[in-house]
Parts: C-alpha cells; sequence; structure tokens
C-alpha cells in the first residue's frame, strides 16, 4: 500500500504557515489535484469526461468541482478502505435516502484545520474556556462530521467541567441551566455550541417558563448547520435577536459556523451583529463563485452558486461544487441559503418535489 | 417591501376586483426584469372582509346576469373577446404582447405564436365542441330537458366557483375560467405571482364586450397560501379548482369544508413513445423536429411537455441518430425562439441534472446501461442519451429532455407504470395497430392524453384535462322524476 503521509505532512505545514501567496496556494492544490486524479478513478474519469487533466489545470480554479451528490453516488477516495478509517456521512434528509460519504484514513490533517481556524475565529485569543455542547456526542453519532467537530472543540478548548448536554434522554436542560447560572453567578464566561435548532430547542424550552439568562461578558455562542427540519423555522433576524435575548451573549459574540460533510476546513462569521453575516475561512480553503451550468465565475454583484478548494481535503476531492447560493461581499462571501428551494413555476413536474414524493 | 421604481412609471395594476375602488385596497409591488425590460405590477390584497364583499357580489351578479343568458349566447360573448386577442392591432393583444415575455421571460415570438395557437381554441366551433364534448344535449345547461329514462333533466354551474391558478405558461387561466362561464358560474381566480396579469385583462375584456358580465367575474391575489384572505373566499366557494404541485394542492383541500367540491389538477410528467417504424429516412427527422417543438414551448412548464422520449431500436434512424437529430432541431430553435434566462436557483437545478448524466456516463460507475450527455454547458439545451432502460424521472425542464433506447415500446410502458400519479400525456410515433395497442397499455398505466409527437404541448379544444371532464365536473345535475311530472297532473286547471 503507498503511502499518503507525505502529502499530509505537506498539508499540515502548509496549514501551520502564516497565510500564503496565491503561487503557493496554487502549487500545493495542483500537487492534490494530480494526487487524486491519479489515485481515484470514478473523478478522473469525470475529469476526463470535462476535458480536464493535470497538465491542462494550471490553477486551483481550473480544478473540475465535484458536485456533492457525487459523494453519494461515488466512493469518492484515494486510499482503500481501511480499519480504523472514520466516514463522516451527509444527513440524508434533503434529497432521498442515499447519503453522502467522506472518508477519512487519518484525522490529522482535519483535526489541525479545525483546531488553526477554530482558535482564531472562536477563541479569538482564549486558550480554554467552560463549554456546553448542544448536540450528541461521537459515540451516539460517530459518521457525523459535527459530532467529532463539537467533540474536538471540547477536547482541545474546553476547560474542565466542559460537558454534552444532549444524550440518548434528549437534552438535560436542567443540568443546563445550573451550568449558565453558575456562568453568571461565577462571572466566567461560558461558550455554548451546537445545532442551530438546538438552539431554537433552548428558546422553545426557556420561552414557557419567561426565563432568560445574562451570561458574563466574554461569552459566546456558536451555531451550524440550520434548522434541517428539527425545529420551527425563524429568519436569522429573529434567530439572532432571539437568541442573544435569551442568554444575554451580544449578538457579535453569536458566531456561526458553514461547513459540510464533503470539507475538512470550516468558514465562520464574525458574529452576527447584522445578517446576513460575511462567512470567510482561512488561507488552506478558497471559494468561487460560478455559473453552475457552465462553471465560469459569474459578474461581480450577481449571485452564484460557491465553489470551495479545500486542500485539507486531502483523501477525497479538493474541490466540490455546493448547492448554497452566496454573494461576494466585503472580506468574504454572503450565503444566501440553498439553492434546491427553487419553485418551479410551471405546471410541468419539478424534481425537487418528485424527490420528495417518491421519498416518501 | 420597497422596490426602487423607474422614475414616472407606476406599476401596472392586476386583479379585477368589481365594486372595490383602487384606493380601497392595499397594493404590493412584483418588479419582473428580463434583460433590460424591467416591469413593476401592483397586485391587490384584500381583507377577509373584501373577500367577503366580493364573493357575495359575484354570485350574486352571475345569478342575475349569467345563469339567465344561454349557452349560446354565453359562446358568442366569448368569442367577441377571443376575436380581439387574436386581433393583433386590438389594445389588449398588443398589451399581452408586450408585457407577457417581461414578466414570464419567455421569448417575445414564442410568447406571440403560443398565444395565437392557444386563444385559437377558443372560438365559437370549438368552443361548442367543447359544450358536446360533455353534453349530448349542450341545452341542459340552459333548462330542463327530457331525461331518455324519463322526466326532465338539467345542469347547474356552482354559485361561486374558485379557481387558484399556478404557472407562469402565460394566459393559462383562460381554460378554468372559460370553463366556469360556460357553465354560468360566479368565477373569483387566484392569479399566480409568476403571472398575475392575464386573467385580470380578460375579465376587463369581458366587461367590455358584454357589460352585464362586468360583476360575474374577479380576479384577485394574495401571497404564498393566503391567510385570512383565502379562507374567507374558501369558505364561500361551492366549487374549487385548484393548479399546483401536491403539497400546495393539499394545503388547499385541507382548509375546504368536506361539502365544498375540490378538482385538483397536480403538476405531471410528459413523455414520448417513439417506434422504429416511424424511424424511416424521411419520418424520422421530421420527427426529431416535432418532439423539439414540444421541448421548446415554454421551456418545458406545460403540464404535458415531454421530459423523456423512449425510442424503439431497429428503424433507420437509429435512437442515438433520434437523440442526435433532437439536439440539433433544439440547437435551430434556440436561434429562433431563445430559452429565458436562468435565475441562479433554476441553473442549479439544471447543473444538477446534467452532473447527474455525467456522472451516469462514468463507465461501471452504476449498475445502468451507459448515458450520454449531448450538447456543451454553454448550450441552451441539453439531450441525455440512455443506452437501456431508464425509468420515467423528471428531467430539469428548461429545455433539457432524456432520449432512452427500448427493444419494444411495451418495455417503455412498464418503466412509465411506476408513476401513475403524474402520468397525464404522451406523445407517440407509430403505426395504427400499435397506436391502439399501446393507448390501451399507456390508459392503464394512467395515462390520459395520447397525441402526435408535435402536438403534446398544444392540447385540442374540448380535451380532457387530466382525463376529467372539464365542464361536467363543474356542474351538478337537477332531475324531475317522472313520479313528479305524473304527480303534478292532477293537480292541473285542466285536469279532469
Amino acid at each position: 500500500m503507498p503511502s499518503f503521509a507525505p502529502l499530509d505532512a505537506e498539508v499540515l505545514s502548509f496549514i501551520a504557515q502564516d497565510g500564503c501567496t496565491d503561487a503557493r496556494f496554487d502549487e500545493l492544490a495542483l500537487r492534490l489535484f494530480a494526487h487524486q486524479y491519479a489515485a481515484n478513478a470514478p473523478y478522473r474519469a469525470f475529469c476526463q469526461g470535462r476535458g480536464a487533466t493535470p497538465r491542462s489545470v494550471k490553477a486551483w480554479s481550473d480544478i473540475p468541482a465535484v458536485p456533492i451528490d457525487a459523494f453519494k453516488a461515488q466512493a469518492l477516495r484515494c486510499e482503500p478502505a481501511a480499519t480504523g478509517e472514520r466516514v463522516f456521512m451527509t444527513s440524508g434528509t434533503t434529497r432521498g435516502d442515499t447519503r453522502g460519504r467522506h472518508f477519512h484514513p487519518r484525522l490529522a490533517v482535519y483535526d489541525r484545520s479545525m483546531e488553526r481556524n477554530f482558535a482564531e475565529r472562536f477563541m479569538r485569543g482564549q486558550q480554554r474556556m467552560p463549554m456546553g455542547i448542544l448536540f450528541p456526542d461521537e459515540d451516539a453519532m460517530p459518521n457525523s462530521s459535527l459530532a467529532h467537530y463539537l467533540a474536538l472543540a471540547k477536547s482541545t478548548f474546553g476547560a474542565p467541567g466542559s460537558r454534552h448536554f444532549v444524550g440518548p434522554q434528549g437534552t438535560d436542560w436542567s443540568g443546563l441551566w445550573q451550568v449558565l447560572e453558575a456562568a453568571e453567578r461565577t462571572g466566567t464566561p461560558y461558550a455554548l455550541l451546537g445545532a442551530s435548532y438546538s438552539f431554537v430547542h433552548l428558546m422553545d424550552a426557556l420561552r414557557p417558563q419567561g426565563r432568560a439568562f445574562r451570561l458574563p461578558p466574554g461569552s459566546r455562542l456558536l451555531d451550524t448547520g440550520g434548522y434541517k427540519g428539527q425545529s420551527r423555522e425563524l429568519p436569522l433576524e429573529a434567530f439572532y435577536a432571539e437568541l442573544s435575548q435569551a442568554l444575554g451573549v451580544p449578538r457579535e459574540h453569536c458566531v456561526n459556523m458553514y461547513g459540510m460533510t464533503e470539507l475538512s476546513t470550516q468558514f465562520y462569521d464574525d458574529g452576527n451583529a447584522s445578517v446576513p453575516s460575511v462567512k470567510s475561512g482561512p488561507h488552506w480553503i478558497r471559494s468561487r463563485l460560478v455559473d453552475p451550468v457552465t462553471g465560469r465565475d459569474v459578474p461581480a454583484g450577481e449571485r452564484g452558486i460557491l465553489v470551495h478548494c479545500d486542500l485539507a481535503n486531502v483523501n477525497s476531492v479538493t474541490t466540490i461544487l455546493t448547492e448554497d447560493v452566496g454573494l461576494w461581499a466585503d472580506g468574504g462571501f454572503l450565503l444566501l441559503g440553498r439553492a434546491e428551494g427553487a419553485q418551479a413555476k410551471g405546471c410541468s413536474l419539478a424534481v425537487d418535489e418528485f424527490m420528495r414524493a417518491t421519498a416518501a | 417591501m420597497t422596490v426602487p421604481r423607474p422614475p414616472g412609471l407606476p406599476p401596472i395594476r392586476a386583479g379585477y376586483l368589481p365594486g372595490i375602488g383602487p384606493d380601497e385596497v392595499a397594493w404590493e409591488v412584483l418588479p419582473f426584469v428580463q434583460g433590460g425590460a424591467r416591469v413593476e405590477v401592483a397586485v391587490p390584497v384584500l381583507t377577509a372582509a373584501q373577500m367577503e364583499a366580493l364573493a357575495d357580489r359575484v354570485q350574486r351578479a352571475a345569478a342575475r346576469h349569467l345563469k339567465t343568458m344561454t349557452v349560446a349566447q354565453i359562446i358568442e360573448v366569448i368569442d367577441r373577446a377571443i376575436a380581439r386577442l387574436l386581433d393583433r392591432s386590438d389594445p389588449f393583444r398588443r398589451q399581452a404582447e408586450a408585457l407577457l415575455p417581461v414578466v414570464s421571460g419567455y421569448d417575445a415570438e414564442m410568447v406571440r405564436l403560443g398565444l395565437t395557437g392557444f386563444f385559437k381554441t377558443f372560438r365559437a366551433p370549438q368552443l361548442r365542441r367543447f359544450v358536446a364534448e360533455d353534453f349530448a344535449n349542450p341545452l341542459v345547461l340552459d333548462g330542463f330537458q327530457p331525461a331518455p329514462k324519463g322526466g326532465a333533466v338539467r345542469a347547474l354551474g356552482p354559485g361561486l366557483l374558485v379557481h387558484s391558478w399556478a404557472g407562469n405558461v402565460p394566459a393559462l387561466p383562460l381554460w378554468s375560467l372559460v370553463c366556469g362561464l360556460l357553465v354560468k358560474a360566479g368565477n373569483i381566480g387566484k392569479v399566480p405571482s409568476a403571472e398575475p396579469l392575464f386573467a385580470g385583462w380578460f375579465a376587463q375584456l369581458l366587461a367590455e364586450v358584454h357589460p352585464p358580465l362586468a360583476d360575474c367575474l374577479a380576479v384577485v391575489w394574495w401571497r404564498g397560501a393566503g391567510a385570512e384572505d383565502a379562507s374567507a373566499l374558501y369558505a364561500r366557494a361551492d366549487t374549487v379548482l385548484a393548479y399546483g404541485g401536491n403539497e400546495s394542492l393539499d394545503a388547499i383541500r385541507r382548509r375546504l369544508p368536506v361539502t365544498t367540491r375540490f378538482l385538483p389538477h397536480g403538476h405531471k410528467l410528459g413523455f414520448g413513445l417513439v417506434a422504429a417504424a416511424a424511424l424511416d429516412a424521411l419520418e424520422g427527422p421530421a420527427l426529431a423536429r416535432r418532439a423539439a417543438w414540444d421541448v421548446m414551448r415554454y421551456d418545458q412548464q406545460g403540464c404535458y411537455s415531454p421530459h423523456v422520449f423512449y425510442v424503439q431500436r431497429g428503424g433507420a434512424v437509429a435512437p442515438r441518430d433520434f437523440a442526435g437529430r433532437l439536439a440539433g432541431e433544439l440547437a435551430q430553435l434556440q436561434r429562433r425562439f431563445p430559452r429565458r434566462a436562468l435565475v441562479v436557483e433554476d441553473a442549479a437545478a439544471l447543473a444538477h441534472w446534467r452532473q447527474g448524466v455525467e456522472w451516469r456516463s462514468i463507465p461501471g460507475a452504476s449498475g445502468e446501461a451507459a448515458e450520454q450527455l449531448i450538447g456543451t454547458p454553454d448550450d441552451a439545451w441539453s439531450v441525455a442519451f440512455a443506452d437501456g432502460p431508464r425509468a420515467l424521472a423528471p428531467t430539469a425542464l428548461q429545455r433539457t429532455v432524456q432520449v432512452v433506447a427500448v427493444d419494444a415500446l411495451e418495455d417503455a410502458v412498464a418503466a412509465v407504470a411506476a408513476q401513475k400519479d403524474y402520468l397525464q400525456t404522451a406523445g407517440v410515433a407509430a403505426p395504427p395497430e400499435a397506436l391502439y395497442r399501446l393507448a390501451a397499455l399507456l390508459g392503464d398505466a394512467g395515462v390520459s392524453r395520447v397525441c402526435a409527437i408535435g402536438a403534446m404541448s398544444t392540447p385540442e379544444a374540448g380535451w380532457h384535462h387530466d382525463g376529467r371532464f372539464n365542464l361536467l365536473d363543474l356542474v351538478r345535475m337537477v332531475e324531475i322524476e317522472p313520479s313528479a311530472e305524473a304527480a303534478a297532473e292532477p293537480f292541473a286547471p285542466y285536469a279532469d
């Protein structure tokens, strides 16, 4: 079995750098492309269909972007399956019941990518702080990249006493209220992290009691992933207004993380004082906004579909075509929701309705 | 919502509200932008009380002015209105030709041709056929007629017929509005945000052509599924005719009293069957041209539009060649009738479909037969060719079509049967004997309309939409049984 550790090492040292030049980004992106093209047969066939080869691809933006649906249809991997590998799966709630799979033979690069970025964007210089996780742990959800992400946040950045509040019996609200009261009492800043819908559940649990917390200054919140049909749907403005109200955390410290199972790197905003917030990532991920049909960049000022080139995606493919609509903004991009909600305006059956009906 | 307005141009008012002044309702502005052209349409937002008053007014007026007309007279009035819509110098027609392309995004020439073809199906001879299709004796709509079993019978339309229109195929509300008029119902229709204009114009035109009809119909709007306004209107309806996706139809049905007749028309999935015998060197290419027209018309947004063509192997034109010719014809048509510009959501759906084909075209990638995408991402059409069985599934519309090679057309019938709830139109090109054999199988599978390829997107006057009776479904029969006649005799002043 060939060893891919040198490539891992190269990516790890790239992540450890302070930023990079365009040329350095291209250089590593092209090395990874050549590797993935050689080692991943379905991806090679896809690229050949697009007329893209390691000879013709000259910059990261030339790398064919794989639609995220392909993670459902194909095993997009360079290394063969091995014991001990981690497989992250998409939640599979949106289209039919096949789930996209992202294979990680090792998690060293994923973890380093998460930690370096999280330290800067969420911890903001703080070494550790007490954390509450509003999401199941990795034992309960071994195939959830979010469960791993949050467990890593807790183990790497959580102060002693940090814990998960969602278990097999549901959410331990009384335990959470006690911890939040303690934080209020002691004045120790607290961090609460979880799925966006978990925070809606939290607000719904507080409201009947007419209760609200005033967490001490320095406290912060991280939500991610949207509502996924797990809670009532709140517009962004109402979500952060109510959340800030419920926990006494200013909206500039309510951070949203934008991540995907198909990626190994996350995007963050600098709080949600105004929405939609501007999202940005670290130097080892770059994004484009494209017309999804032609794959070409959209003109400035127009909405497009996000393409991400993530150099931490060593074993799968660096470059993916999302289903997320974005718009360039100062310092990053605005995330404007998923494109799949396109309303069929005619009387002809549209794929989305069909998929919902046949999945039911 | 604040929308920047072009200087000096007030928004165009949609809807038709007899008895309600423009200052008495709130208006919401819907902007439409296509290329350099921008149109703003103001749509009315009624309160529940206004909706109730409107329902009363329309129902009363229809009882007084519409129910007292004969069907022949109603046909004559509609015919005069249609004649004006067919007259390209008429202000109503000019307005439609100028604004509907901007609102819908469709090519102006496509809209012009589409409107003419569509309006022609509503001229007096076609309307008479339409009525005759459902009523052996159309006079039952005007009064009691002798029934063959004895006694007498008459057909009464609903006092208030509420329409919930969907879709942006221009002028489509005309179908159900004309049906409602022919059965003498008071009509109130809700226009979709995607094409809010035509129905209101037609109501105005009717009022102009025959002023007593002015209060017999109304055209309203509400956002999404509507709130109390919609509920108030639905509560007054005797019958509700609704178009849309199954989810929105279900939402409407759930708010209707059980005594209200509900006539839903859901989204459909059209397809074509091409027999090897129809694929000789002369007919094959012509057939591909007609198929391309069916795909091009309104960018496949009609319920009758084809998504898939099943093509039998063994003809002079092989299935792959048919797909290639279809692609060539679509490329030609793009020059004459360019596809409308896609918003990013439509583009994403299209990309999603194309990429699905792309991945399936990788050998060994799936268990199914190889697939092939014809055309480049820059083409405003896509043809996918599958050299083996494929279940019927929707394409991404916007001129995307799948061609599937089959050994026998019976295989295709099996492939579509699983989608029986979504079947309606099947275009068939086959010899006469095969036509009848296939039609029987298709009917069993759930198809309600078999037509020629090339005629799929232009249903004829009097067709049975979704296999239903357009007029009969709207009426209730009132019978005088022979016993009542006999029992009346002794009370006659001349009784012996």
